[in-house]
């Protein structure tokens, strides 16, 4: 029996020591890409759907401490930042300013870079073979039935009642991203009015509130790799190869942005940060950023070694905590790319002019319909561009099944993607800590 | 004794009526005996060609599909030879003619309408829904999901220009059911196919059933980018043999219960496009 005991702590202990191993980018490419692919070729495909039923499940166990998370860094962070007695206003006004100007600037180039690279990649104009594909993998599946009880959930409401917070408590049980957002929001500025006496012990609360969601989320990230295998391999038995094929260029497009993204947010890096800050770092940790939501297809992981590396550098925590978390969460930067090329994918598939005027409105809902992402996860954020295709009168049936077909490929860039251009907006709006700045100052004469 | 006597001529009595009375002829349906008198059953078909329902096979030069089975099933069970009539000018003419005794029955995917309740009685054997093949650009410019529970409303009231074979059932339905619509009649079912692939098109859907419809794309799926079948779950097509007033007294117990025992009762839509999978499916 003891030994029976010892075996399983020992097996349960290399378990747990194997996975983490596994979570590293490297192992991603090395074992656990082709490890899923070759299991996918070889899982007929009736098991397909018990394999991608555990890794949803999976998902959304990694997905469980992100609203506490949310809810403690964003009003812990507001609170910081915006009471009187931690700052001066004009701190406050910087970091809000930078912020807004940094998250604006991140998605207007998110929106054009995608918009540059569909125009040059040109997805939607396909060939007749790519074409006869697509038709062929559309049949039954996009066939309106007038009189059936429709089960689909309707996705385009009004977006603006999404952000207004009823109750936070009931929001967050609902699992109301958003609305906990912006509910934290007003709640971080009520509690930056009142006298630190009388807050304190709900921001203990709150923080150990967050120290436990962060710790809970590295946690249960040591499954990412389960995850992973179940869902790669539930997606390779059953997606049609073909529709990948004849999406080649749609595809290419969404991996170049997440690539230029990636690009860019090291420049940014480089520039926002000294080289006293960076002089601690082996590993430029935009790259790590980017290949940790790439391997695990969820921008949101990213937030710790985010949160621990500017930190780390000694940025400002409220600041990195705020700005970190609302634009992981907000933005949804991936998302705002992706839906611009999927725009341009479905009016050049039906031979809608792009003009000066319509590239505008492209940009402008391609951000609005990505934005509107915000809380949802995986393959639930691709009907959020229904609302520009009913807008540009191109038929949204058959462009959202395509783009699910292979969502399954096209979750990865767009979690890193957000994960970078998050990292990106972090660094440029947050400053260095009160007790660096005052060293530097103190330095400075001498 | 009297009594005796008296019971006597009454039984008497009752046997020499009994043998008196003439025989009582046997119960003859005169439709059935003139059918199986003339040796062959005369069916009425629609001069078209409609697989796999009615059609000229062009190998063997024969008629075949399965309304064509059905006709010669119906003919073995009475006993008697088979003869087409493919001279009607068109459906609606096909059903006047029946009604007026050119043939013993119609068949050929022929609809239920209001108007051909006035010419002829009809035996429902299938039950299809109706079907557009519509323009996606079209229903996009109606500018709601067609997942909305309002779609089918707006549809039914847009003005959408359906096209279909003239003189058929279906501009009978486009009326009745799309009363904003536009109906624009063809010759034939290739040509109102025809006119809809047009660029410029002078219409933007054509009407017909889900087993004429689903085909078009089931043959040419690289259609399905420009174009959507729309299935109406509610309104139902129901296909029926036709027969004349004598007909429908001679012939109805008759074709009833061929259609249970040997057709396997109303067919639906899904049940003639799984049957025919191989016709319908591309290989």
């Amino acid at each position: 029996m003891r030994i029976n005991s010892s075996l399983v702590h020992s097996l349960f202990s290399s378990v747990f020591t194997f996975l983490p191993r596994l979570r590293k980018p490297r192992n991603f490419f090395l074992y656990i890409l082709p490890f899923s692919v070759i299991l996918g070729r070889f899982v007929p495909p009736s098991y397909s759907s018990t394999l991608n039923e555990i890794g949803v499940s999976l998902v959304q166990l990694i997905a469980f401490p992100a609203i506490p998370l949310v809810l403690s860094a964003v009003m812990i962070s507001i609170a910081n930042i915006f009471g009187s007695e931690t700052r001066s206003s004009s701190d406050r006004v910087r970091f809000g300013a930078r912020f807004i100007v940094s998250l604006l600037a991140a998605i207007l180039f998110a929106s054009s870079l995608a918009l540059l690279l569909s125009l040059y990649q040109s997805p939607g104009i396909l060939s007749p073979s790519a074409k006869l594909s697509i038709g062929r993998f559309m049949l039954d599946v996009t066939d309106i039935r007038v009189g059936a009880v429709s089960t689909v959930t309707q996705v385009n409401d009004i977006w603006i009642s999404k952000l207004i917070p009823s109750n936070i408590f009931a929001d967050a049980s609902e699992g109301q991203t958003l609305k906990v957002i912006t509910g934290s929001v007003i709640a971080g500025l009520a509690i930056a009015r009142l006298r630190a006496d009388c807050t304190q012990p709900l921001i203990t609360l709150l923080r150990s509130v967050n120290t436990i969601s962060v710790q809970v989320l590295s946690i249960v990230l040591n499954l990412a790799p389960l995850v992973l295998i179940c869902l790669i391999s539930a997606a390779i038995s059953t997606i049609n190869a073909e529709i990948v094929v004849a999406l080649l260029n749609f595809t290419i497009c969404v991996f170049l942005t997440a690539i230029a993204s990636l690009g860019i947010s090291r420049l940014i890096f480089r520039r926002f940060t000294s080289t006293s800050e960076r002089s601690g770092i082996s590993v430029n940790p935009v790259d790590s950023v980017f290949l940790l939501s790439l391997s695990t297809g969820s921008s949101m992981t990213a937030y710790p070694l985010l949160f621990e590396t500017l930190t780390g550098m000694g940025r400002d925590e409220s600041e990195v905590e705020a700005s970190a978390s609302l634009s992981l969460l907000i933005a949804r930067l991936g998302n705002v790319s992706y839906n611009v090329i999927a725009i341009l994918f479905a009016l050049n598939l039906y031979d809608v002019s792009i003009t000066p005027v319509r590239v505008v409105e492209v940009i402008a809902l391609g951000a609005i319909t990505g934005i509107s992402a915000a809380g949802l996860t995986g393959v639930a954020t691709v009907p959020t561009i229904t609302v520009a295709l009913l807008y540009f009168q191109v038929p949204a049936p058959p462009i959202l099944v395509l783009l699910l077909a292979i969502d399954p490929i096209l979750t990865l860039p767009r979690a890193a993607t957000t994960g970078v251009l998050a990292m990106a907006i972090a660094v440029v709006s947050s400053y260095k800590s009160p007790s660096q700045k005052d060293l530097k100052a103190a330095a400075s004469p001498v | 004794m009297v009594k005796s006597f008296l019971r006597l001529i009454v039984a008497f009595s009752c046997i020499t009526l009994l043998f008196l009375c003439p025989p009582e002829a046997n119960a003859v349906n005169d439709f059935v005996s003139a059918i199986q008198g003339r040796g062959y059953l005369k069916v009425g078909l629609p001069p078209y060609n409609t697989p796999p329902a009615y059609y000229l096979d062009p190998k063997s030069d024969e008629l075949q599909g399965y309304d064509v089975e059905f006709a010669r099933t119906l003919a073995s069970k009475l006993g008697v030879e088979i003869q087409f009539d493919r001279s009607s000018t068109s459906f609606n003419n096909l059903v006047e003619r029946v009604g007026n005794g050119d043939f013993d029955i119609a068949i050929g995917k022929l609809g239920l309408t209001y108007n051909r309740l006035f010419d002829a009685f009809p035996i429902q054997y299938l039950s299809f829904r109706h079907a557009f093949l519509a323009n996606r650009g079209f229903i996009a410019s109606l500018g709601v999901d067609p997942d909305d529970p309002k779609f089918g409303e707006t549809l039914k009231n847009s003005n959408i220009r359906i096209g279909s074979i003239q003189n058929s059932t279906w501009e009978t339905e486009a009326k009745a059911n799309f009363p904003n619509a536009t109906f624009v009649g063809f010759k034939n079912w290739p040509a109102a196919k025809k006119a809809l692939f047009q660029k410029d098109s002078v219409i933007d859907a054509i009407y017909r059933d889900t087993t004429e419809i689903k085909p078009i794309v089931y043959r040419q799926p690289d259609l399905s980018l420009e174009y959507v079948p729309i299935l109406f779950d509610e309104l139902i097509d129901r296909k029926s043999i036709y027969l004349s007033q004598e007909g429908w007294l001679g012939l109805k117990d008759f074709i009833d219960m061929t259609l249970r025992r040997e057709w396997g009762g109303i067919k639906t839509d899904i049940n003639i496009l799984d049957e025919f999978q191989s016709f319908y499916l591309p290989s």
